[in-house]
């Protein structure tokens, strides 16, 4: 070893990589409740999924009964329920359980050289709070659902069925789960990085993880309160929202978006980070801007606490309540837009190869892009008072939440598969993936923005005969789009079966968990390695010393 | 089968106490989330309305409370002596400090039982009630939790678990104690002074 490796062994954290456990021997403690974070992030991967189908199905159910404008595929109510749980299950069963509970705990550890995350135990508890939390929201349709939204305003809620009260429960145990994980994955970042690699040697999604992890620790606490605010005021009558008694309904809108607004970002940060991660990769240069984008993750952070009143422009603000929120509001596109110009730059001249896990990102730069545009428009007070509660609003919601969210997630599944089963996925029927799932997505999202602006209001089962030509494609296209999932589906499986077998790095990646075996073994890393420098210097020897040589060598493709 | 119990070497052990240390004061940070969110509620109610307390909502009792509040910090005296104790290995300073720390931690908790019976004023009876019974109970719930965590802990170092260098356990149940006594402060002053 040379005298930097030695020197370098004082920036880092970890030392000693921890004491080595003996795998687990029963299926039980292998599978079940492993303490593996591999493993556990598998179990994500599954229950989440499994969470998407069901929450897709909703989806599907309510374009069916929005395909004209008088259909009665389902009752006034239920289609309240339907949209209700889609939306909890989508942000809270879904985007958030996958991008930190799947990825996070997939790709963080192995990024930083760690052999485990700091507190596997705790991983396992989070994880296991999490079906139940599932299961509790859907079960709710036995209980009569809640019908006001994702975001459950009183005084309607105080008056709803037991179903929301088990709404309540599922999202405070997820509330829980995830700021545990918060917590987890701040110690091990902090604490756990591989001798020499310094924060900014640390991969991006690594800081884009962190910056989640610090939002998912303070926001979701607050969530929780909010939750068990929400469950004792309907079970025991405490009048925290009833007028009558001197309470305020719209404390809840406070104390609700002062957790929901960062959870907006909870939801995109990973999938900022992991795109950070995938450009380089394919265009075979090093990332443009590395400082810039990793304190612009932290500056979305800090800002995306000091929102929240945004949604709330109707909900009778103080004019320099609006005034100043609408400010600090679109002060957040200076960072992400430092994002974006990054990653553009980066693609600028660069060697690209539109391989699967390269065209949803694109997908995903194109579509988050406008999403932000329409979220410009929407922070301002004026528009806003006028776009209120239309399909403009879910528009805007879904180019953000599924355009970002949902295409990053995919693009990181199709990044990161082979590290996790060690078989690549069938490149050809991903990219008819992207492609019907591209256009589909724009064809069912993009129409919502002018019959919004016409002035058809969201979250009503019937509408005006005059939008019905628009709501009729719109159904056709989100038709399509669900249908399209099934191509990832089919790969995956077959993947499963007969995919071709990796290697330890198919995409000639830089970062550490490329440098060890696919499937990754058990104890991630032999030797716990050395970091030299920055992850993405592409043309330079790799910045690792103490890993096994004959993985080191990167292929070309 | 047979236990064989893994000894860390020093290095391994300030690794993993570290660890801990960090995800604990963070375990804190969000429980302070919590009380937080609540505090807030208060307030912002508070503020909604034109007269506090609400009209026929009388304040609770301010010189049982400070009694109470006694109490309290007196126990977070005898927790510090109780680990002085423990950093100089004098471990029968340690258990008795901490036995007192114990008893006055359930003193603190009769006193808020007392204080709850004696009240006029209910959980859903008003928004100051809402409040007060909901931040005192969750605090005193957390007076609770710390109690049966000093038991705990007192079982384990008289069964030899904690030395004078390798003794993390005891470290979080005194920060822990602490932590809940600098919550009353802010409780005290928002429900008996302000």
């Amino acid at each position: 070893m040379d005298h930097n490796a030695t020197s370098a062994t004082n920036t880092g954290s970890a030392v000693t990589g921890g004491h080595i456990h003996p795998p687990p021997d029963t299926f039980i403690k292998k599978y079940v409740f492993s303490l593996d974070h591999k493993v556990i992030a598998v179990q994500y991967f599954i229950t989440g999924g499994l969470f998407f189908i069901l929450a897709g199905l909703l989806a599907e159910l309510m374009r069916a009964q929005l395909s004209g404008p008088n259909n009665h595929v389902l009752s006034v109510a239920t289609y309240n329920q339907a949209y209700s749980v889609h939306g909890s299950a989508m942000v809270w069963l879904v985007i958030i359980p996958l991008l930190t509970g799947g990825f996070g705990n997939l790709v963080m550890p192995l990024q930083i050289g760690a052999r485990d995350v700091a507190f596997p135990w705790l991983n396992m508890i989070s994880f296991w709070l999490f079906p139940p939390a599932g299961i509790l929201l859907f079960a709710s349709f036995l209980y009569g659902a809640p019908e006001a939204g994702w975001t459950e305003y009183p005084p309607i809620t105080l008056q709803m069925p037991f179903g929301t009260s088990m709404w309540c429960l599922a999202i405070f145990l997820i509330g829980i789960s995830a700021t545990i994980t918060g917590l987890n994955f701040l110690v091990t970042i902090v604490k756990m990085r591989a001798p020499g690699m310094t924060y900014t040697r640390m991969p991006l999604f690594v800081w884009a993880t962190a910056t989640t992890a610090f939002l998912s620790m303070i926001a979701t606490a607050n969530l929780s309160a909010a939750l068990a605010g929400l469950f004792i005021a309907r079970t025991f009558h405490v009048p925290f929202y009833d007028v009558a008694k001197g309470g305020a309904p719209v404390l809840w809108q406070h104390v609700f978006w002062f957790y929901s607004h960062p959870a907006v970002y909870i939801m995109i940060l990973p999938a900022f980070g992991l795109v950070s991660e995938i450009i380089p990769t394919f265009v075979r240069r090093p990332i443009f801007g590395y400082k810039m984008i990793a304190y612009s993750s932290a500056a979305i952070g800090l800002l995306s606490f000091m929102v929240w009143a945004h949604h709330m422009f109707t909900s009778g603000l103080e004019h320099w309540e609006q005034f100043l929120f609408m400010i600090l509001t679109m002060t957040i596109a200076v960072p992400t837009g430092i994002k974006v110009f990054s990653w553009v730059a980066t693609l600028w001249g660069g060697k690209i190869r539109l391989d699967s896990p390269l065209l949803f990102v694109l997908g995903f730069l194109s579509t988050f892009t406008f999403g932000g545009f329409t979220g410009i428009l929407l922070a301002s007070v004026p528009v806003d008072i006028h776009e209120h509660a239309s399909y403009f609003v879910v528009a805007h919601l879904h180019y953000v939440l599924f355009g970002g969210s949902v295409f990053g997630i995919f693009a990181g599944m199709y990044y990161w598969w082979p590290k996790m089963t060690g078989r690549l996925l069938d490149e050809r029927l991903a990219k008819w993936h992207f492609w019907l799932m591209f256009i589909s997505f724009n064809a069912t999202f993009l129409p919502m923005h002018w019959i919004g602006l016409l002035g058809m209001p969201r979250r009503v089962a019937t509408y005006d005969p005059v939008y019905a030509s628009t709501n009729l494609f719109v159904s056709i296209s989100a038709f399509v789009l669900g249908a399209s999932m099934l191509l990832f589906l089919y790969n995956a499986l077959r993947s499963a079966r007969k995919g071709e077998v990796a290697g330890p790095n198919p995409w000639g990646a830089r970062t550490l968990e490329w440098m060890i075996p696919s499937p990754a073994p058990y104890y991630n890393f032999k030797d716990i390695p050395i970091v030299l420098s920055g992850p993405y210097d592409y043309g330079k020897p790799l910045p690792y010393a103490n890993i096994s040589q004959e993985l080191a060598t990167v292929p070309m493709h | 089968m047979a236990t064989h119990v893994y000894v860390p070497s020093d290095a391994e052990y300030e690794e993993v106490r570290g660890q801990r240390l960090l995800g604990f004061l963070f375990f804190l940070i969000s429980d302070c989330v919590i009380f937080g969110d609540f505090i807030f509620s208060y307030l912002y109610l508070r503020n909604a309305s034109p007269v506090w307390p609400p009209p026929g909502i009388e304040r609770p009792y301010l010189y049982l409370a400070a009694v109470n509040s006694i109490v309290l910090f007196g126990s977070g005296a005898t927790m510090h002596y109780a680990m002085e104790g423990m950093r100089h290995a004098r471990l029968r300073q340690f258990v008795w400090f901490t036995v007192a720390t114990i008893v006055l931690g359930s003193m603190f908790l009769g006193g808020q039982a007392y204080e709850y019976t004696h009240l006029h004023d209910t959980w859903s009876g008003s928004t100051f009630g809402a409040s007060f019974f909901t931040l005192t109970g969750l605090h005193g719930f957390h007076v609770f939790i710390g109690v049966i965590f000093l038991i705990t802990v007192l079982i384990q170092t008289l069964r030899g678990t904690y030395t004078q260098q390798r003794h993390f356990g005891l470290t979080a149940a005194t920060l822990y104690w602490h932590f809940v006594d600098v919550i009353w402060v802010a409780l005290f002053f928002l429900f008996y002074i302000y």
